[in-house]
């Protein structure tokens, strides 16, 4: 008799693709064998964690099919089983994971796009907390507002790519009509945000990115549009500001005391 | 909360029932699914105003040698605080080891030291949720040579032991009699009717294992007929309880759901009426 940590700790061994005598001995057996009947549980451990990344990752399935996507999916969860069981927050490891995965390797932005369907995933299940808002800053005045430091709102995330992600992703839509997008079209930098009802992402020009990034990295405003100048000349600081508010990409200021 | 039949709440019917408010008995959530913060869990808490709830958590691996994990023990504390439910409940079984989860609800074996692994899990829950919990029995396919009580017995002392209630899945006991060969009816026979606190209802599928069929607690379908029959027999054998219909894959359009906890309703408060006829 197994005591019942050792039975557990094989039991999971068992699920993770071991072969475990000892637990095929401590269970009954008749004309379904032991054997079967653990597989019964190796088999649903694999399908359902499969089915979990496809709710996370539906862009990579919708690009690659569900076939191919569980058999990707299945071999990621033997290797990475959750660490806890909220599954909306389980499939970090998945975009590097197909990265590395050689029969993907035709399709070279799908890794990228499994970081922009991550990303939308975090933004979905992020708190949704006050937002900056013009009043806001319409209240600090003019050399306050170039000194001070914005930050992004819970959810909201930068993702580069040097792959054109945000038509990838329209055209991988349910019911989208076949649009051919060229990867020639080069890359483009996204902001992924969480809406009041779902999540979402907008497409940035250079010179926005450059700027989000920076007030991301804690710099102010007045460095953040120093880095967007640096990237376009023609950065037109105040349109991108009502831009970036009106798609409510930053947290309400923290009173400094 | 009165025996009536209620209907899990899948996130695709979500907008559906927050639009139409459709009448049904109770709503029961699953908890690892309204443990981030996302519209969902807002909808849900709207939803709240106008509905009886059940958490059902599926996480908590209350048969773990481990015990329970803190972080999620209070997420699902903050939860059940914040929505005030009805019911809490939670499966016989275990689901994590070694700090992985597995995603499923894997079998105990029934012996004395795995009873004192679940009541102490089971009293730490209580207390941490200042409320009784009630205890699921799961589907099983497989037994541990080495048991030493039937599942009805363990269920029976766990609750003596820890106080808990129980809730009895009719699916569940139909797929564990068939996979184990065991007589369903034997199945019921002494449980403390006083702890029963709710009962499941759902479709299971059949499978193929060595060339013979064995019983997948799928909820992907509708509640089979020999799974209503013994419903209707633990109804009269126990009483009506709260009842609820699940559905997790391949699911239907809500109408579909909620003509089956009718169907449930039925049961109830036929057997309501033989009581009171009886009195």
């Amino acid at each position: 008799m197994l005591a019942l940590r050792d039975l557990q700790a094989a039991f999971a061994a068992q699920l993770g693709g071991e072969d475990r005598p000892d637990l095929a001995e401590a269970v009954v057996g008749d004309s379904i064998t032991a054997a079967a009947r653990l597989r019964v549980h190796r088999h649903h451990v694999a399908e359902s964690l499969a089915t979990a990344l496809a709710a996370t990752y539906s862009t990579v399935q919708a690009i690659v099919g569900e076939d191919f996507f569980r058999i990707m999916a299945r071999e990621l969860a033997a290797a990475d089983l959750p660490r806890q069981p909220v599954l909306a927050e389980y499939g970090e490891a998945f975009p590097a994971f197909v990265a590395g995965y050689g029969p993907a390797a035709s399709l070279p932005y799908l890794a990228d796009m499994a970081r922009l369907d991550w990303a939308l995933n975090l933004a979905f299940h992020a708190p949704w907390h006050s937002r900056l808002s013009v009043s806001d800053l319409a209240d600090l005045p003019p050399e306050g507002l170039l000194a001070s430091r914005v930050s992004l709102a819970a959810g909201s995330t930068l993702v580069r790519s040097a792959y054109p992600i945000d038509r990838i992703w329209h055209a991988s839509r349910p019911g989208t009509a076949t649009g051919r997008v060229s990867l020639d079209e080069g890359g483009v930098a996204v902001i992924v945000l969480r809406r009041a009802d779902d999540a979402a992402f907008a497409t940035l020009s250079p010179a926005e990115a450059a700027f989000v990034e920076a007030l991301d990295d804690g710099k102010t405003l007045e460095e953040g549009a120093q880095a967007a100048f640096a990237t376009e000349p023609a950065f037109d600081l105040s349109t991108s500001v009502a831009r970036l508010l009106a798609l409510q990409a930053f947290a309400a200021l923290q009173q400094d005391c | 909360m009165d025996p009536v039949a209620g209907i899990g709440l899948r996130s695709p019917h979500l907008a559906e029932i927050a639009r139409d408010r459709p009448a049904t008995g109770f709503l029961e959530i699953h908890a690892e699914n309204y443990l981030a913060h996302s519209p969902a869990l807002g909808t849900v808490e709207l939803l709240r105003r106008d509905y009886e709830f059940s958490v059902h958590a599926v996480g908590l691996s209350l048969g773990s040698v481990d015990g329970l994990d803190d972080a999620h023990l209070d997420r699902v504390a903050a939860l059940v605080d914040r929505l005030q439910p009805t019911l809490v409940s939670e499966h016989l079984s275990w689901s994590v080891a070694g700090g992985r989860y597995f995603n499923d609800l894997l079998p105990l074996p029934y012996t004395e030291e795995a009873l004192q692994v679940v009541a102490r899990n089971v009293d730490r829950l209580q207390d941490r949720l200042g409320r009784q919990v009630l205890v699921e029995n799961p589907s099983c396919y497989l037994a541990f040579a080495y048991s030493t009580l039937c599942e009805p017995e363990f269920l029976a002392e766990l609750a003596r032991r820890t106080g808990c209630g129980l809730l009895l899945d009719a699916n569940n006991i139909v797929v564990t009699a068939h996979n184990l060969r065991l007589d369903p009816g034997a199945w019921l026979r002494d449980l403390p009717a006083s702890a029963i606190g709710e009962y499941h209802l759902a479709g299971h599928a059949v499978n193929d294992a060595d060339g013979e069929p064995i019983l997948i607690d799928d909820h992907g379908s509708r509640v089979g007929e020999g799974v209503w029959t013994l419903f209707e027999r633990i109804v009269r054998r126990y009483g009506p309880r709260p009842t609820l219909v699940e559905w997790d894959t391949d699911l239907p359009p809500l109408d579909v759901l909620l003509d089956e906890s009718s169907r449930a309703a039925r049961s109830l408060r036929s057997e309501t009426k033989a009581d009171a006829r009886a009195a």
